[in-house]
């Protein structure tokens, strides 16, 4: 196994009297692709939401290539190289989908704000090429001839998938997905999940929460499974599908 | 002895007042979680029209009172059936404040034609003779103060925590999807609570007429107080309403009577920005939290206004051709003035459109940053002898500093308080000019500032002082095109609508709003200078809190979030009164009409509509989606 690019140890979260996220640990390898499962209300995106310190633990630690996240500032963890995508779609109204999608690249602008008010020459070429590069990965994804309209005017699968290239403009090192294939249709599907290969493939650690398992058993190289806060179970997708545990507290109740 | 208990009575009379506008303010605030600046205006006409009622038809004293008051609440029933109530489900919560400020100035609006502007002073309700008790005199007024205060805020109380429909006006103060989902009428519940708002304001603007002097604007000064009332004690609390309106009334009376009635408004300001600093949710414990982590997709969607490429290009081509030709198409003088002063204003405005239309936050005290910048360049000019250049120069450099400072206050703050720690901030300008007699020249004005130089060369004539300011637009037009359309403005825009997400792409939320917020502190002070050389005279009226509100209103009107469509706003407030002289009279109506309307049914602005209407006549077809892409 390489470097860990996350490592969360003995993380706990309450709301009240609900134990969102009991004690998970959780480590996730460079440059692999993990799946995290789970039903309704097991706790995954508050998972999300304590590695990017939206929230903060009540214990426990999120080590982001050996340095804590803990009690970080969230843009200081996008700086870091960890980006995320939210569950309904955050994209940014009143931008274009190419505006959108440049808006990723922030904290790759070198050129001040000033030389860009001034016009220089250095700083126009920057824009330029930022925009050469959003519009190949609109392009690749299929959102090229959405590029000039209001982002909220995209369809839903558009939104998410927009989302998914303005995470990917900020090249990140590690990339956390909140149900990127939520109100995508099964062909979108199929689609996103070749994308993830892709970005997987290019070297970025993904880490995927989902609820599709068509999607999750087709490109995880990890699965981890959550109920009820904890961990049920984790794995390659193949013995995730075989766990009794995992059957009982998700897959069986689906297809029952 | 006699002097201090004399004073304190009198401030608690004064601060009753506050308390009764204080309660309104937390009525319609616990109900919609929104600040209505109208309030203020509806003392103003009640008290009105109580005057016209018993002085000029006649009336017993008693059927006018109940006769204005009624008056004074259908007005509010119907103003907010009509704006807010609908707004309310349509704009986010920044833009109802300003859509309030608009009602506020549409109200002054109504006064100023139904009544002018001469002051009025209604008669004491029992006579002039004064009560005399050990040694103290107080007017029989007082007594009617304090019982009328007495009487609204104890069948408030009641009304509020005791009866069923209290009860539904509480509900939806804690959650509105609840109390809809309970069978409560939200809609009419929030129209009832802005109606009974404006009952109260009106009762007490008649109690208190006597013993004040009311004009159409005064409403903003009970505007005012009663917010920094309601912001010490609390908002939504209703204890803390109370107390701070009176804490509030006896300070500022003892300021005025042991410091100088100058500075006791500066004082007010400086105990609310203290207050806010230290306690940002106010003295007492305020009522129900609201969920502020909520979006609203909705009601933060605005459309994209832009004219592409070669468009783009050509446009700003013949606005630059008409700009340098307008004085030749125009050459009567008056219109070359108002022309003048529409450049100059607009700057001011460029400045709020980057705080406001790209960053998204709230701004009520733009014209402090004016105020800053004209003093500064004139008092240095004046008095020191310093080249109008480097003045303007220094005014900048004062302002981006006064902003930095209050940012220090206000970056702590969310939502309503950092927009109204810009108010306070616009208001303690607004009393230190008045007040600083020996320094600014007080209310009478600074006379005698040169024109502006560069280098020797005078722009004495609007001719010469025209050409000057189209420069600097073209400059600064360019130079913000360039900010906004790459990474600077994108983020900013972002922080607008979504923070959260925003930080999660790495971008410093605080640093941005603040980066905006500099920018406008320095356009303000920049215009304000300007404004100064132009008039060769400067007076705190010229550049007070109103005008904050008229370029809200022009920047809103023009078209927010966008570069040029703001200076249409301000050409047609600045122009009309100057094309067309009777609508002088009607300015003031016109500018809360149109910041009311457009927000309600020009979300865009008017260059939003120009735009959208120019594209669709070019592409002869309505803007088409393009076809569901293959993903």
């Amino acid at each position: 196994m390489t470097e860990a690019a996350l490592a969360i140890v003995g993380l706990s979260k309450a709301f009240g009297g609900v134990k969102a996220i009991d004690d998970v640990s959780l480590t996730v390898p460079q440059g692999s692709l993990t799946a995290v499962i789970g039903p309704n209300g097991a706790g995954k995106t508050t998972l999300f939401n304590l590695v990017t310190n939206l929230y903060a633990p009540d214990s426990g630690t999120v080590a982001f290539h050996g340095v804590s996240l803990v009690g970080c500032q969230p843009a200081k963890i996008a700086a870091m190289g960890l980006i995320r995508t939210f569950q309904a779609a955050r994209i940014f109204p009143g931008m274009t989908a190419r505006e959108n999608a440049l808006a990723g690249a922030h904290l790759h602008l070198r050129a001040a704000a000033w030389r860009h008010m001034l016009w220089f020459g250095g700083a126009r070429r920057e824009e330029y090429d930022l925009v050469v590069k959003a519009d190949a990965l609109l392009e690749l994804v299929g959102l090229a001839s959405f590029r000039d309209a209001a982002a909220t005017e995209l369809p839903m699968g558009a939104q998410k998938l927009l989302e998914v290239v303005r995470a990917l403009m900020a090249e990140p090192k590690l990339l956390l997905l909140d149900e990127p294939a939520a109100g995508l249709n099964d062909a979108e599907t199929g689609d996103l999940a070749e994308l993830l290969r892709a970005v997987r493939d290019s070297g970025i650690t993904v880490i995927v929460v989902e609820h599709n398992m068509s999607l999750v058993m087709g490109v995880a190289d990890q699965v981890v499974v959550l109920d009820a806060g904890a961990i049920v179970a984790s794995g390659a997708p193949k013995q995730i599908q075989q766990d009794k545990r995992v059957i009982a507290a998700y897959v069986g109740a689906e297809e029952a | 002895m006699n002097l201090a208990i004399q004073i304190v009575i009198g401030g608690l009379l004064q601060g009753a007042v506050f308390a009764v506008i204080a309660l309104g303010f937390s009525l319609v605030f616990r109900v919609t979680g929104v600040i209505n600046l109208s309030q203020g205006a509806f003392c103003v006409l009640g008290a009105l029209l109580m005057y016209t009622l018993q002085v000029s038809w006649g009336l017993p004293v008693m059927i006018a009172a109940v006769g204005a008051s009624l008056g004074t609440a259908l007005f509010g029933l119907a103003l907010g059936a009509g704006t807010f109530v609908p707004a309310l489900s349509r704009l986010p919560t920044s833009s109802m404040l300003v859509l309030t400020a608009g009602l506020l100035t549409l109200i002054e609006g109504v006064l100023l034609v139904g009544w002018s502007s001469q002051p009025y002073a209604l008669p004491p309700f029992s006579g002039e003779a004064p009560v005399v008790l050990w040694d103290i005199r107080v007017a029989t007024q007082g007594f009617w103060i304090a019982g009328i205060a007495t009487c609204i805020i104890g069948s408030l109380w009641f009304l509020v925590q005791r009866t069923t429909l209290g009860m539904a006006l509480r509900a939806c103060a804690e959650n509105r999807m609840a109390a809809r989902l309970m069978g409560i009428d939200v809609p009419r519940m929030t129209l009832l609570s802005f109606g009974l708002a404006a009952l109260i304001a009106a009762i007490s603007g008649i109690a208190v007429a006597p013993i004040t002097s009311l004009e159409f604007d005064t409403g903003r000064f009970f505007t005012n107080f009663g917010f920094i009332a309601v912001a010490i004690g609390g908002m939504g609390s209703f204890i803390g309403s109370v107390a701070g309106g009176l804490f509030l009334g006896v300070t500022e009376q003892l300021a005025a009577g042991y410091v100088s009635s100058l500075f006791a408004n500066a004082l007010a300001l400086l105990v609310l920005l203290a207050v806010l600093l230290w306690r940002p949710s106010g003295l007492f414990a305020s009522g129900p939290v609201r969920r502020t982590d909520v979006r609203d997709e909705q009601r933060i969607y605005r459309a994209i206004v832009r004219i592409e490429g070669r468009g783009g290009v050509l446009f700003a081509a013949l606005a630059v051709v008409l700009l340098l030709a307008l004085p030749f198409i125009f050459p009567s003088r008056s219109i070359l003035n108002s022309l003048v002063i529409t450049g100059i204003l607009y700057i001011a405005v460029l400045g709020l459109d980057v705080l406001m239309g790209y960053a998204g936050q709230v701004s009520l005290g733009q014209a402090g940053f004016m105020a800053i910048g004209g003093y500064t360049a004139s008092i240095l000019a004046v008095t020191y002898g310093v080249s109008p250049l480097w003045g303007t120069l220094a005014g900048i450099a004062l302002s981006v500093l006064s902003a930095l400072a209050l940012s220090f206050v206000t970056l702590r703050l969310r939502g309503h308080y950092l927009a109204l720690a810009t108010l306070a901030f616009g208001l303690l300008i607004d009393s230190l000019t008045v007040g600083m007699v020996d320094t600014t020249g007080g209310p009478s004005g600074l006379a005698g500032i040169p024109a502006f130089a560069i280098a020797g060369i005078a722009f004495a004539t609007p001719f010469a002082m025209y050409y000057l300011v189209a420069g600097i637009i073209v400059v600064l037009v360019l130079m913000l095109q360039g900010g906004m359309r790459t990474g600077f403005g994108r983020a900013l825009k972002a922080v607008r609508t979504d923070q959260t997400a925003a930080a999660a792409l790495g971008v410093n939320v605080v640093r941005h709003k603040l980066a905006a917020f500099l920018i406008s502190a320095a356009l303000g002070s920049l215009s304000g200078s300007l404004y100064a050389f132009y008039f060769h005279f400067l007076s705190p009226e010229m550049v007070g809190a109103p005008r904050s509100f008229e370029m809200i209103a022009m920047l809103v009107a023009g078209g927010e979030g966008t570069l040029i469509g703001p200076i249409l706003g301000v050409a047609l407030l600045t122009l009309l009164p100057t094309v067309f002289q009777p609508f002088a009279l009607y300015k003031t109506f016109a500018e809360g009409a149109l910041l009311v309307m457009c927000f309600l049914w020009l979300p865009e602005g008017i260059f939003g509509a120009l735009a959208t209407g120019v594209r669709r006549l070019v592409r002869r077809a309505p803007v088409a989606m393009p076809e569901r892409a293959r993903l």
